[in-house]
């Protein structure tokens, strides 16, 4: 061998991480709240956030589930329970959520893990839907069923100093930190060895199994951190709320996160991002035009599937700014 | 509230019919997902439409047969469609791809049939022959709840002997086994997966015809049938028409005699008893071991 292949076939493997993207969002997301309203700019960082982390399965990965509005739900509920029936403090309800979509993740991952993709997709759902009527009926006393989780007290920071949560602003850069922090943990994750891996699996399992790696215990560990970073997205939704919706564990919401992945590009760090930005902006902008807006989302999930399949900002980078191989190097390839 | 034999007795009869219900449901996303490996996200909006086509042919013409027949038809046509123009184009690509596709044209087709239907919920009058139930001591048989259990059963028979019997069955058989092999041997291969994928659905069609008369038709009526769909075949095994039925009637008991005892319980019950049977057989009861 005279020198190392530097070549990998698929669109986002450019060899080196292009973390330029991340600072550029982070920044956006600094500036947002003066140029679109502060609550809209709010929920679509949480919901980047949640579709980030439901991407870390999808796109990174390869593995679809179809139940994430239970760790979506799980989140907001843990986190609004933690601060309305246990008195915890904003910071040590986050924490609650992310216990908690780590054991949800653990169980589903113990059950279903190993098993085929359309298997895990159905398996999934059916937890979400569980958890659906779990809040719905048998444990109304806690969750308040269809009128959600209510009654909480106002909302404020007290560590590492006192932030009055009522204000869009303070709400909007407390968010910001959180959501920033996770984005760069998730870049982190998804650049490292261990993010190759997952990538390996998703591109080829077969082989990767056969090269020695212990895939389970990697798909696992993938679900692990897509429920954390779901889960976290959900506390915030609770603090940014101030209330828990039921609408929050419904199946309606897999499929959303599900379309602003594929919408953005599922096979991009930044896709999922873009795709919840758009994809909240237009409903917020349009749906008084259209009334009948899941009819739109519908066919346009539709649509994407089969003409878009790599989203936005997937289309755009194999259109303009991925490495074109030319004849030489594939014959200095095949040399090799 | 007292718990005797007769008890028992209607409510294993209840959970039969809706174990039957159940059954066409799963078996139908079993045809779909053995021969084309697609797992029918959309099978319960085509339940749905279903239920719609009885209740419009019995509101116009006022026959519950001619609304049964019609279910079948006219779903298992827009299946026909479905297949052909957007499931298609999607072989060979993904696997998960087809999962997505029905999944957002279920989102698509619900919001249209509530912006023509609305959102009340219409119920199709139930046919005087039966009306009333079969009383036998402390037993009542609702005589609909019995006309459900046969008429499974005599789909089921159909089916079985469509299956074994005849050649378009046969060729069904082998190109779920290996469709490249059946290919070879010169059938056209994505005929059958359109057959297939239509005869699915309209046994969807069908279940959600049957089903018109006890459950008002509204839009939203199919996306929980889905997932209770796949928490029955996820507990017979994907892919195995035994374990539909199987399954099938165990999810039907269970919901029935947890709606007696513990009703708060009722819908989430069947997914305990999923998970109850994934932990001690992983692969459903009937799964084959190596396909998933």
């Amino acid at each position: 061998m005279k020198k190392a292949i530097n070549y990998k076939p698929n669109i986002n493997s450019s060899s080196k991480p292009r973390s330029l993207v991340i600072w550029i969002t982070l920044l956006i997301f600094l500036i947002g709240p003066f140029i679109i309203s502060p609550p809209l700019m709010t929920e679509i960082m949480i919901f980047g956030l949640f579709a980030l982390g439901f991407n870390i399965l999808l796109g990174h990965t390869g593995i679809l589930s179809f139940g994430h509005a239970a760790y979506f739900g799980l989140g907001c509920y843990g986190c609004g329970m933690a601060i309305r029936y246990l008195g915890y403090s904003i910071w040590g309800a986050l924490l609650v959520s992310l216990v908690v979509g780590i054991l949800l993740a653990a169980i589903v991952g113990l059950l279903a893990i190993q098993k085929r993709g359309v298997y895990f997709a159905m398996i999934s759902m059916a937890v979400a839907q569980m958890f659906y009527f779990m809040a719905l009926s048998p444990f109304k006393k806690w969750t308040g069923g269809e009128d959600g989780l209510k009654f909480i007290p106002k909302l404020s920071l007290t560590f590492p100093f006192y932030v009055d949560l009522q204000n869009p602003f303070s709400i909007y850069y407390f968010v910001y930190i959180v959501v920033s922090f996770s984005i760069i943990c998730i870049w982190r994750i998804l650049n490292s060895p261990f993010g190759r891996l997952l990538q390996a699996i998703r591109e080829n399992e077969q082989r990767t199994i056969a090269s020695g790696y212990n895939v389970t215990r990697a798909k696992f560990i993938s679900l692990i951190f897509s429920g954390l970073f779901s889960s976290l997205a959900g506390g915030l939704f609770f603090i940014y709320l101030g209330y828990g919706p039921l609408s929050s564990l419904y199946w309606l919401t897999s499929g959303t996160v599900l379309l602003m992945t594929i919408l953005g590009g599922m096979h991009t760090f930044i896709g999922p991002i873009v795709g919840a930005s758009i994809f909240l902006y237009s409903q917020n902008k349009l749906s008084w035009v259209l009334t009948y807006w899941e009819l739109v989302v519908g066919i346009l999930f539709v649509c994407l599937i089969l003409i878009f399949p790599e989203g936005i900002v997937g289309t755009i980078k194999n259109k303009y700014l991925s490495r074109k191989i030319t004849v030489e190097e594939i014959n200095e390839m095949k040399d090799l | 509230m007292e718990i005797n034999t007769s008890l028992i007795i209607n409510q294993i009869i209840f959970g039969l019919a809706l174990g039957a219900v159940y059954i066409l449901m799963a078996c139908g996303l079993t045809i779909i997902f053995g021969l084309l490996d697609v797992v029918n996200f959309a099978h319960g909006t085509f339940y749905m439409l279903g239920a719609f086509a009885t209740y419009i042919i019995v509101s116009l013409f006022g026959n519950f047969w001619l609304g049964l027949a019609f279910a079948i038809i006219v779903v298992g046509l827009i299946g026909w469609i479905t297949e052909s123009y957007l499931v298609k184009p999607l072989y060979g690509k993904d696997p998960l791809y087809p999962l997505m596709l029905t999944f957002g044209f279920s989102v698509a087709v619900i919001d249209l049939m509530r912006a023509i239907f609305g959102t009340v919920g219409k119920i199709v009058p139930l046919p005087p022959i039966f009306s009333g139930s079969l009383i036998w001591g402390e037993i009542f048989i609702p005589k609909y709840r019995l006309f459900i259990i046969l008429l499974t059963i005599a789909i089921l028979i159909l089916l079985w002997l469509f299956f074994k019997k005849t050649n378009l069955g046969m060729i069904i058989r082998a190109a779920t086994r290996d469709s490249l092999m059946v290919r070879a041997l010169g059938i056209d291969v994505p005929r059958i997966w359109t057959f297939g994928f239509s005869l699915g659905v309209g046994l969807a069609g069908l279940a959600g015809g049957v089903n018109s008369t006890i459950q008002s038709a509204l839009p939203d009526m199919g996306v929980e049938m889905t997932i209770e769909c796949f928490v029955v075949v996820v507990i017979g095994g994907l892919g195995s028409l035994g374990g539909a039925i199987l399954g099938g009637l165990i999810v039907g008991q269970v919901v029935s005699f947890v709606s007696l005892l513990a009703s708060d319980w009722s819908n989430v019950a069947i997914f305990i008893t999923m998970f109850v049977i994934l932990l001690v057989r992983t692969r459903g009861l009937f799964g084959e071991a190596g396909r998933l």
